[in-house]
């Protein structure tokens, strides 16, 4: 070689990866198509900035006010709530964050050292990171605003709070990526995860019911908490307050050795991705079922549609069914609801306030409505390549819209059955007007919104991976329509519902609304040759975004 | 233009600036075997992606078995098979859902969709595994089924684009001797391939495109004959191409000069 490439240092490799991941956002942009997502990041941006900035408030009035009234180890409090959004905020909405893979870097002659350090960097570069450590920031103020010589003890433990929770971020989602790289595995875990979420909703009742019983078993197991890292800070910087200095350096040495002994374990972690280890979706050969392919019967009553329609229908029914993640999510808005109307203290609540179900049916329904549309909005999501078939099959893309709205409207309208009918057996009828108004709006709405998340469906289509939330992400553009046109149908709905008050006609809204919904239904057959032509004009770019 | 396949009158496509596809006019006859040749960013994908629908013509005319594009297109669609980049499958279906759709989606009755798919996947020798997902083929198994896919109903012209790619020396074979039927009972096929080997064995006629322009036409032996002259019968299809499209005496030069790489 007559020349050699020379080391490059820690430092330089960690600003060529910021530039890298500038330019990849940068190369985003640059695309009309996706210089419309800006916008819906600059809207989302300002929303999380509101939200890190205000709770940097209440953070700094808080460790102020525990300062200043002298009761210190309850900064404890506020280190927990840090930990847990560091920890779990990851896991739960890891879906909204696009992903940069660092182990990319591991082509490039990386020392181990180095490929740590980046590691460990890029844990505290997202935003739950930015935002915890804003937040510890603002306690430190606050802390340093009330008792100016806490600063000092302060600031190291808060120094190795934040080293501790970097490694423990870290090395939870470098073992959930291990964990997930298997297709079955990560869908098994995403269903059990939204499980988790639906019974939480029961943590309500349960509190309820056993809240007193269990009150002295929890404040037995209070006193271990202090040992945690969170309780820990709290109680180093109230020794040190009390000039307890051994005290103090007992919790700094736990918080020392908390830090190390979850720096190794990331560090083991990382020497085997570092090392080159497989996370394959390729599964181990399985023993071999049966020697040729289950025939179909095909008699699944669909025979009465277009050969066409009816396909795109079964297609849309298996990868519903072998989708863990959608599929949960479908059955998540029954579920609270079922959990909801299953709260003796809520009909009793709506009893004594005097609150019929006449006002609370249409809320549920329209909150049903609201979450069922949402995939609507990008119904292409999960095709990827095989979007191509309807291109290049002998069709009319008004038949594809046909079968995959056919599916979307089968489910809302059983879902919707199922709730009515728990409604109205926990909580009671809804008087007739007040009932049929009730579902000639959700005709309206649910159709109304049919044809513009069809049109957006084309517009702002986004490829996502089944059973995957990591590195999920909608068109933001997708995000804000969806959002606008439910606004503007649930405002239409309400004027309705307004008009029907004000003049004292009880069955005003239910004669509007099967009008609306008249006017809804002929809109959306008429919108499906539009969308025809539509997408023939938009099929390179629903390709392109879906093949990539 | 009836007798012909497929029939192209300056079809062009450009995306902004850059013209990738220019004016081109092709001719391939029915049941020719024609390997469409270039190198990387010539033009190959975009031309197929245009003669199947997938891509819009900025301007000019196709015409496939007489119909024209721009106006038959259901009609075209329903006579052609595609195996398009990056195979176009739904990852979430097995592979005898997957046959029976495209079936269904081809229009084909139900009985026939069945019994052509059972065919299609004992003779891929994917029947194997009716309960694995296509996400869960290998490449090679996917690339069978794509193929299985495009001829589930008959079409009488067949678009591969890179067909071989990652596919077994076995199945290649298996492949090969189904295309070489298909057009031995006139289907049409026009394939893109890297591998010029292959394209010397299989195809009868040949076009080569280079920035987006159509450089050569015709039947290996005619390009043979127009290239290398009173050697042209030794000549073989890379030669062909090199010549046609291959780097400048500079551009070589330039390479040459990469002193370093040694």
């Amino acid at each position: 070689m007559a020349d050699l490439a020379q080391p490059v240092g820690i430092l330089r490799q960690l600003i060529l990866i910021a530039g890298l991941r500038w330019r990849m956002l940068h190369n985003h942009l640059r695309r009309k198509q996706n210089r419309l997502d800006l916008i819906g990041l600059i809207v989302v941006g300002a929303v999380a900035g509101v939200f890190l900035i205000g709770v940097c408030f209440a953070l700094y009035a808080g460790a102020y006010d525990f300062v200043s009234t002298g009761r210190i180890s309850w900064l404890s409090l506020l280190f927990w709530i840090i930990f847990l959004w560091w920890q779990l905020l990851p896991v739960m909405v890891a879906g909204f964050g696009a992903s940069f893979d660092f182990r990319a870097v591991l082509r490039f002659p990386l020392r181990f050292a180095a490929f740590y350090i980046i590691g460990l960097v890029y844990g505290l570069a997202d935003f739950t990171g930015v935002a915890a450590v804003c937040w510890i920031i603002a306690i430190i103020f606050g802390v340093a605003a009330a008792s100016p010589a806490l600063l000092p003890g302060l600031l190291l433990m808060a120094a190795l709070f934040i080293t501790f929770n970097v490694a423990l971020e870290r090395l939870l989602g470098s073992w959930m990526e291990r964990l997930l790289a298997g297709r079955r595995t990560r869908e098994l875990f995403f269903a059990g995860f939204i499980l988790l979420m639906v019974s939480l909703q029961l943590l309500g009742p349960m509190l309820n019911r056993y809240g007193n019983s269990a009150e002295p078993w929890l404040v037995r197991a209070l006193p271990y908490f202090s040992y945690f890292p969170a309780s820990l800070v709290g109680k180093g910087v109230g020794a040190a307050a009390a000039g307890n200095y051994g005290a103090f350096a007992l919790a700094a040495a736990g918080m020392a050795c908390y830090s190390a002994l979850f720096g190794v374990l990331l560090w083991i972690r990382f020497a085997a991705q570092y090392r080159g280890e497989e996370l394959s979706e390729t599964p181990e050969p399985t023993k071999i079922a049966s020697k040729t392919a289950p025939a179909e019967t095909g008699t699944d009553g669909l025979s009465l549609l277009s050969p066409q329609v009816a396909a795109v229908i079964r297609k849309e029914v298996r990868y519903l069914l072998r989708n863990g993640f959608a599929a949960m999510l479908l059955l998540l808005p029954p579920a609270l609801v079922f959990t909801l109307i299953s709260q003796s203290s809520l009909v009793h609540f709506m009893g004594s306030k005097g609150i019929s179900p006449e006002l609370f049916f249409p809320g549920l329904m329209a909150y049903i409505v609201l979450i069922l549309m949402t995939p609507a909005y990008n119904s292409f999501a999960y095709e990827n390549a095989g979007v191509q078939t309807y291109f290049t099959a002998p069709l009319r893309f008004r038949d594809v819209f046909l079968g995959k709205n056919f599916v979307q409207v089968s489910l809302i309208v059983t879902e919707l059955t199922l709730c009515i009918v728990a409604f109205c057996y926990r909580v009671g009828t809804p008087s007739a007007p007040i009932f049929l108004a009730t579902l000639a709006a959700i005709v309206f709405t649910v159709v109304g919104q049919l044809s513009i998340a069809n049109w957006s469906s084309l517009s702002f289509p986004r490829k996502l991976e089944f059973g995957q939330i990591q590195g999920q992400r909608q068109s933001r553009m997708a995000v804000l329509i969806a959002f606008a046109a439910q606004i503007f149908l649930f405002a239409i709905s309400s004027v309705v519902l307004g008009l029907g008050r004000w003049t004292g006609d009880r069955w005003l809204p239910a004669k509007a609304f099967t009008l609306l919904a008249a006017a809804a239904m002929g809109g959306y057959f008429a919108s499906l040759d539009a969308l025809t032509a539509y997408a023939e004009r938009k099929k390179e770019k629903l390709i392109e975004a879906l093949c990539r | 233009m009836t007798d012909l396949a497929i029939a192209t009158e300056k079809l062009t496509r450009r995306f902004g600036a850059l013209t990738a596809v220019d004016n081109i006019d092709l001719r391939v006859t029915a049941g020719q075997f024609f390997g469409f040749l270039g190198p990387n960013g010539a033009g190959k994908s975009t031309t197929i992606k245009m003669l199947t629908g997938l891509l819009a013509p900025t301007s000019g005319r196709m015409q496939l078995l007489g119909l024209d594009f721009s106006t038959q297109s259901v009609e075209v669609k329903r006579q052609i098979g595609v195996v398009p980049e990056g195979m176009g499958l739904f990852e979430r279906l097995t592979g005898a859902e997957y046959l029976n759709f495209v079936g269904r989606m081809y229009g084909l009755d139900h009985g026939t969709t069945l019994q052509r798919t059972r065919e299609l996947l004992e003779f891929m020798q994917l029947a194997d595994r009716p309960k694995s997902m296509i996400a869960d083929y290998s490449h090679g198994m996917k690339k069978k089924l794509a193929l299985a896919a495009a001829v589930i109903h008959g079409p009488r012209i067949l678009f591969l684009d890179e067909p071989f790619e990652g596919v077994d020396a076995l199945a290649a074979g298996a492949l090969k001797a189904l295309l070489a039927r298909m057009t031995a009972r006139g289907v049409t096929i026009f394939l893109t391939s890297h591998v010029l080997e292959i394209v010397e064995r299989l195809c009868s006629h040949v076009g080569i495109i280079h920035q987006g322009r159509l450089v050569a036409q015709g039947s290996i032996g005619e390009l043979r004959a127009g290239i290398a002259g009173e050697e042209g019968s030794k000549t073989t299809l890379e030669q062909i191409f090199l010549s046609i499209v291959g780097r400048s005496g500079a551009e070589r030069a330039e390479i040459e000069e990469l002193s370093w790489l040694t």
